[in-house]
């Protein structure tokens, strides 16, 4: 590739944003319903290994997927059990079930793929999680502000006491959006699985948290965490893009650009942020 | 012991039972091969002290700023830039006078690291933990840049630094045979009391404390808590820096990439089970060396390494559930 093109760095970035979008979309009902989510990489990465292990051990997409999206349900439950039921610190739940999922993809990855047939994983089109990922955003702001259930999660979520006192019950609601997070992130999970064309261990490579990321920068609302995601994605688009036409700078070695968008996140946490509020029942039980 | 307790701690053995039993291995054979492994001759001993060198400081590192109510999720990264720092310094200066250097030049770094999230935490309230585990994709990357490109050696095909002087490596303690404690790991165990004094009896470890336990209450109390919380942080990141220069001056001699295993995440598991006295820093990262090293063994009979941070995982679940029990009767 001698230029740089433009139209591939925006498909591109659009295929990278996608996965993150439905990760932030997920960690975003949690948060909003006080459960504090740093487990969205755990989950991302479970769906990621699940899919591809049950797809190619059964021929079929549909099932590969369907485990997957199961997987990532029971660890976003996990930690639902682990935050409600156990009164645990959010975030020491959500690094345990991410050390789970870590360690545990390792060791499905090592002990049931097969070297042999790891090549022809039976894919669902990409487009379809494309569709999903464009959707979400906009499904997850009108049924947090438009329905019942939208408007209990938000009430839950900012002042947990008032609510029970108002006759609501955190617990059941909380599962609910914790379902919808497990959900998104076994998509998002799946998505990168399929786009890849096969598992590799830690393959999220920290997207989870940049997800967390864009809902912080994004305020905890829907649309200006898909725009934060879609930054993110343009940022990560550059660099590749960068890197496989070697137009900019051939003396800057390729691991400044790998670590460009991990950088962008830092500088817009130091710079952007602060002007964000988190829900007030944020980590309360 | 409440049911719920029992029933966390009968699935999570459940969990251990079922994921060996795909690989055809019986518990008691494992249990077997993890403790010969790491505890069956006078070289697996070694072994495992050597494994828990960087737990233990990495812990420290982890449990101060846990005190200060912050998740350092970033020791990894601060582990591996100090480590580099180290390498370095002691490459252009060798001998005695270089290893301290490198030591304080390691702990500087490590603190540099560190200080943005500390910063970012404090006066923008961007969380801690997603600054830190940017930072150390961050410092991955830069490493591995630096040993691929100006400290490569020139030598070697792979991404490492030159190894280091002979009399710029930290001395065995101890050596017997096969049985060889460094003095790395007396540093570890130095800065677990020199924590607990810290926290104890001086007034900016009484800060730290009051600012992780409450916040607002410690604020009344005249405590600056930004600026506590960033001390704490670029604190922490200064040990995790000392943990791998420790590592690298002690036991591996130079730098490349791929340097750190994940000390940093496991560092995390050992300052959640140390409970709330750095004391317990001990047995937890000695129980962490005992499994690292084990699995090790573990891998020779068919059982992949992944199960190591499954048992992290569980260990951390069990042992957070049984806390909040014993904080909610005292």
């Amino acid at each position: 590739m001698a230029e740089f093109g433009w139209v591939l760095w925006l498909t591109t970035s659009l295929v990278l944003a996608a996965p993150v979008v439905l990760a932030a979309m997920g960690g975003l009902t949690s948060e909003r319903s006080g459960i504090m989510n740093i487990a969205l990489e755990g989950k991302m990465l479970t769906a990621a290994c699940v899919t591809a292990l049950v797809a190619n051990a059964t021929g079929s997409a549909v099932v590969g997927l369907a485990a997957g999206v199961t997987a990532s349900l029971l660890l976003s439950l996990l930690l639902g059990l682990l935050a409600q039921a156990y009164r645990m610190d959010h975030i020491v739940a959500g690094m345990a079930i991410n050390a789970l999922a870590l360690g545990g993809t390792r060791f499905l990855h090592q002990r049931f793929t097969d070297p042999d047939r790891a090549a022809e994983m039976a894919k669902l089109p990409i487009e379809l999680y494309f569709g999903l990922a464009l959707l979400a955003p906009f499904v997850v702001a009108l049924v947090l502000v438009r329905t019942r259930g939208g408007l209990r999660l938000l009430a839950v979520g900012s002042d947990p006491e008032k609510s029970r006192q108002a006759g609501l019950r955190p617990a059941p609601i909380r599962y609910g959006a914790l379902s919808a997070t497990g959900l998104l992130c076994g998509l998002a999970g799946a998505m990168l699985v399929t786009n890849a064309g096969g598992f590799s261990d830690g393959m999220t490579a920290g997207k989870g948290f940049i997800a967390l990321a864009a809902v912080v920068l994004g305020g905890w609302r829907p649309l200006p965490t898909l725009a934060a995601c879609l930054a993110f994605g343009l940022i990560d688009g550059f660099q590749l893009q960068v890197q496989g036409s070697r137009l900019v700078g051939s003396g800057i070695p390729s691991e400044f650009w790998n670590a460009l968008p991990y950088l962008a996140t830092v500088l817009a946490m130091a710079f952007l942020g602060g002007r964000t509020r988190a829900p007030a029942g944020l980590g309360r039980p | 012991m409440s049911g719920r307790i029992i029933a966390l701690i009968v699935a999570s053995f459940g969990v251990v039972v079922l994921a060996l039993s795909t690989t055809g291995v019986l518990p008691a054979d494992a249990m077997q091969q993890l403790f010969r492994g790491s505890l069956g001759s006078p070289r697996a001993i070694s072994n495992t002290l050597r494994e828990t060198t960087p737990l233990l400081i990495a812990g420290v590192a982890v449990f101060l700023a846990l005190r200060a109510g912050l998740f350092n999720i970033g020791v990894e990264g601060q582990l591996v830039v100090g480590a580099l720092s180290a390498t370095a310094i002691v490459l252009s200066v060798p001998g005695p006078l270089g290893v301290v250097l490198g030591v304080v030049g390691a702990s500087a770094a490590g603190a540099a690291w560190a200080y943005p999230a500390g910063w970012i935490r404090a006066w923008r309230g961007g969380h801690e933990v997603i600054t830190t585990i940017m930072l150390n994709n961050i410092a991955l990357f830069l490493t591995r840049a630096l040993v691929a490109g100006p400290l490569k050696d020139p030598d070697d095909q792979a991404p490492t630094t030159a190894m280091v002087d002979a009399t710029s490596r930290m001395p065995w303690l101890f050596q017997h045979d096969n049985l060889k404690v460094n003095v790395g790991l007396a540093f570890g165990l130095i800065a677990v009391a020199g924590l607990a004094f810290w926290l104890r009896r001086t007034v900016g470890g009484y800060e730290l404390a009051a600012a992780g336990a409450n916040p607002p209450a410690a604020q009344a109390a005249g405590v600056p808590i930004q600026r506590v919380q960033v001390r704490a942080m670029a604190m922490s990141g200064a040990i995790a820096g000392l943990a791998g220069a420790v590592q690298a001056l002690a036991y591996e001699g130079r730098f490349y990439s791929g340097f750190s295993p994940g000390y940093g995440f496991d560092s995390l598991g050992v300052a959640l089970l140390a409970g709330l006295s750095p004391w317990g820093l001990i047995p937890a990262a000695l129980g962490f060396g005992i499994l690292n090293q084990g699995s090790t063994a573990l891998t020779l009979i068919g059982i992949p390494r992944g199960l190591t941070g499954v048992l992290l995982g569980l260990l951390i679940i069990v042992f957070a559930a049984l806390r909040y029990r014993e904080v909610k009767r005292g």
